[in-house]
């Protein structure tokens, strides 16, 4: 529900301060020095996630605050281009358009950086017997293009061999325009077009919060919005292997419907970051950062990955500090 | 007294001054107001232009994407409403609006078939048969209904009625069997009461006699439900209605959006049809029944003719709410861009399309200017109608002026 209230008011600005003067007492010495607001403009799916960052900041160095303003993805890039902000969350790559317009303002390419993995998850009612689906399958239940290869449409759930529930599969999903949307399309439909019988919802709570009361229902969400209320289906794969959406799985990419989340940020090459932008991204990409990631249902990324970021970022390599 | 004019004067010019800065502030306002309507439109149909007429960075979206089906199109639903996945590939455009604009007028009309009968005999009853005292604590708690926000009916609608109507789907269609005939037959009953009942209830207190058969019915309707179904459908209405009528059921379907968004429209539409009725002097009222009149063809052809022009503005003002309503619509529709005549699928409006998408379309860009256009249609709908309503009322009101009825 939480998540419709949002999006009432999601056409003006979420502005959400951070502060944590209680942190006070506990200021490191050498942190004193860093000060100031970050700015950040993007994704609703990473409010959460940004803000406990925000917060974790602010205690390590309680002269910083993050200012952020969650809107949707698709804010970010215009704000990365207009110079308001310099950081930008993102819940998927920027596209084509949005890379040119950067680069025409200011004329080299915004800096991207890999901070969590998410996943899409495939989910029915609870009391629904059906265990995993096959991405045809998918596909056949979802879109009425039917581009990953399935020979007809998948209306009734009869037609997957079940005998319960009975009737028409009713689907439902997140509103168009919106990364997981986008996302889903790209993947589970292969590019393909929804059937407009899809319910579109303003979030994935409530897209879990429908398929949680009726048991004829299918629909896809985030990862961390799973409920009690609901089961995850698991992917089969055309060689007949399945894929729980695991934490595991989603690391390692066997789960298709898995993505990376994104901070964008606007930092000529050559220079060096400013202060407080160093310690944020310094932050995210320690264990501290990512086990809050994991806290919010998330997926860390691999450590690999992470010492590769890093490094291509020319942050410390240390960890002893934290 | 020549000593005692100048405070006076002085006062008087003081008054005249007070006088014209009023005048000239709530001329500023009013101007400002039509400045501002007006600003809107032009502000939507300047940004709408390059849909048309493309400028260098935007390229055009061709009339018959907007408004004409699909051609060579196999599947069924030729109208789409697909901006995101077909905006800047070589696919063809699924940007028709057809499908948005019909989801907003059958909501608007579900609900305004639900609202206007209840409020328009809520008002007829209230403001003519009602006693003042029980009228005097109806009023004030329809006005509260219209209070209530919208976001809380599209919750409740969306999140409990919805899913109570699916499972209970049978009890809701032998509520509507015994309510209607079941009520008028208490309606009936009520006259036959011996006198001495009768005098205990008078007519202004008759509505509390339908509270308990009202309930009655409910209950009786529930006890009768399973038996009805068994009986008329055998055993699963749901899937009669798939197999014999071709019927699918959403959980969140067009009458479901009818009742909630009727029940926020209700309130609105009785106010101004109740003060339209009691506006009528009881000199013309009294004239028919002296005349020999009965309360119901003094009620039929008397009062409501003389309130006409303040009913249909009450059921315009209504109607304009009900295709602008937007978190009603949002919630409990589904918003699944469908075009059937089946009430039981769910729908998608134009105001609902323009607040879940606005957020996420980049400025300037062609998704963008085309949420615009959409919300320029709502703009233009509803000055139409208030328009026509606006020109009807004058017309009816100078019919009836000779009658001495007010509006």
């Amino acid at each position: 529900m939480s998540a419709i209230l949002r999006h009432c008011f999601a056409s003006s600005l979420l502005l959400v301060m951070l502060g944590a003067p209680q942190a006070q007492a506990q200021a490191q010495a050498q942190a004193e020095e860093i000060a100031g607001t970050l700015g950040a403009v993007g994704s609703d799916t990473m409010a959460g996630l940004m803000l406990r960052w925000g917060e974790a900041l602010t205690r390590q160095h309680p002269g910083i605050r993050l200012q952020l303003q969650a809107s949707g993805s698709a804010s970010a890039p215009p704000a990365l281009v207009a110079g308001t902000t310099r950081l930008g969350p993102m819940s998927r790559p920027m596209n084509e358009a949005e890379r040119r317009a950067f680069i025409e303002r200011h004329g080299y390419p915004p800096r991207q950086l890999a901070v969590a993995r998410d996943a899409l998850v495939v989910v029915v009612h609870r009391h629904n017997p059906l265990e995993s689906l096959g991405h045809r399958e998918l596909d056949a239940i979802f879109s009425d293009s039917r581009r990953c290869g399935a020979s007809e449409g998948v209306l009734r759930w009869r037609q997957l061999g079940l005998d319960r529930p009975e009737g028409r599969i009713r689907l439902h999903g997140r509103n168009a325009a919106s990364g997981t949307q986008g996302l889903f399309r790209r993947i589970a439909l292969c590019d393909g077009h929804f059937r407009p019988e899809v319910n579109e919802h303003p979030g994935s709570a409530a897209v879990v919060a429908a398929v949680a009361e009726d048991p004829r229902a299918i629909g896809y969400a985030g990862l961390n919005h799973l409920t009690p209320g609901v089961k995850a289906l698991a992917r089969r794969e055309a060689e007949g292997v399945r894929h729980f959406p695991d934490p595991e799985a989603v690391r390692r990419g066997d789960y298709a419907l898995s993505r990376d989340l994104y901070l964008y940020l606007n930092h000529p090459p050559g220079e060096s970051l400013p202060a407080a932008e160093r310690a944020f991204l310094d932050l995210v990409l320690s264990p501290a950062g990512q086990s809050i990631v994991e806290e919010l249902g998330f997926v860390a990324l691999p450590e690999a990955r992470r010492q590769r970021q890093r490094q291509r970022q020319g942050l410390v390599l240390d960890e002893a500090g934290r | 007294m020549p000593d005692s004019s100048s405070p006076t004067s002085v006062r008087r010019r003081l008054r005249q001054g007070r006088d014209r800065l009023a005048t000239v502030l709530v001329t500023a306002g009013g101007i400002g107001v039509i400045a501002a309507l007006l600003a809107i439109g032009v502000f939507l149909a300047v940004e709408v232009v390059p849909l048309f007429w493309p400028t260098g960075t935007t390229q055009a979206v061709s009339q018959q994407a907007l408004w004409l089906p699909m051609e060579g199109s196999a599947d069924p639903a030729r109208y789409r409403w697909d901006p995101t996945t077909t905006l800047g590939t070589d696919e063809a455009a699924r940007v028709s609006l057809v499908p948005l604009a019909w989801g907003t007028l059958e909501a608007a009309a579900w609900a305004l078939l639900i609202a206007v009968p209840l409020a328009l005999g809520a008002a007829a009853h209230s403001a003519l048969f009602m006693s003042p005292r029980l009228r005097s604590r109806l009023k004030p708690t329809l006005e509260l209904m219209e209070a209530l926000p919208g976001v809380v009916i599209g919750f409740v609608a969306g999140l409990v009625l919805a899913p109570w109507v699916e499972r209970h789907l049978a009890d809701v269609l032998a509520m509507l069997v015994l309510l209607v005939p079941g009520l008028l037959l208490a309606g009936g009953l009520w006259s036959r009461l011996p006198p001495r009942l009768q005098q205990a209830m008078p007519l202004g207190w008759a509505g509390l006699w339908l509270v308990p058969w009202l309930l009655l019915l409910l209950s009786a309707a529930h006890a009768l439900s399973p038996w009805l179904e068994a009986w008329a459908f055998g055993g699963d209405l749901r899937h009669w209605l798939e197999v014999r009528l071709g019927l699918d059921v959403a959980v969140r379907n067009a009458i479901i959006v009818g009742m909630a968004m009727g029940f926020a429209v209700m309130p609105s539409v009785y106010a101004l049809a109740e003060d339209a009725l009691s506006g009528v002097p009881r000199s013309l009222a009294e004239g028919a029944q002296a005349l020999g009149a009965t309360r119901w063809q003094t009620l039929w052809r008397v009062v409501l003719p003389a309130a006409s022009p303040g009913i249909f503005s009450a059921v315009m003002i209504g109607a304009g709410r009900a295709v602008g309503e937007t978190m009603i619509v949002l919630m409990a529709s589904g918003n699944a861009a469908l075009m059937t005549w089946n009430p039981l699928d769910g729908l998608r409006s134009l105001a609902a399309t323009i607040a879940i998408e606005l957020p996420e379309a980049g400025p300037g860009g062609l998704h963008y200017r085309l949420l615009l256009l959409a919300a320029l249609l709502l703009f233009v709908f509803t000055f139409l109608v208030n328009t026509l309503a606006e020109l009807v009322r004058t017309r009816l009101r100078r019919r009836y002026r000779r009658l001495g009825g007010g509006a």
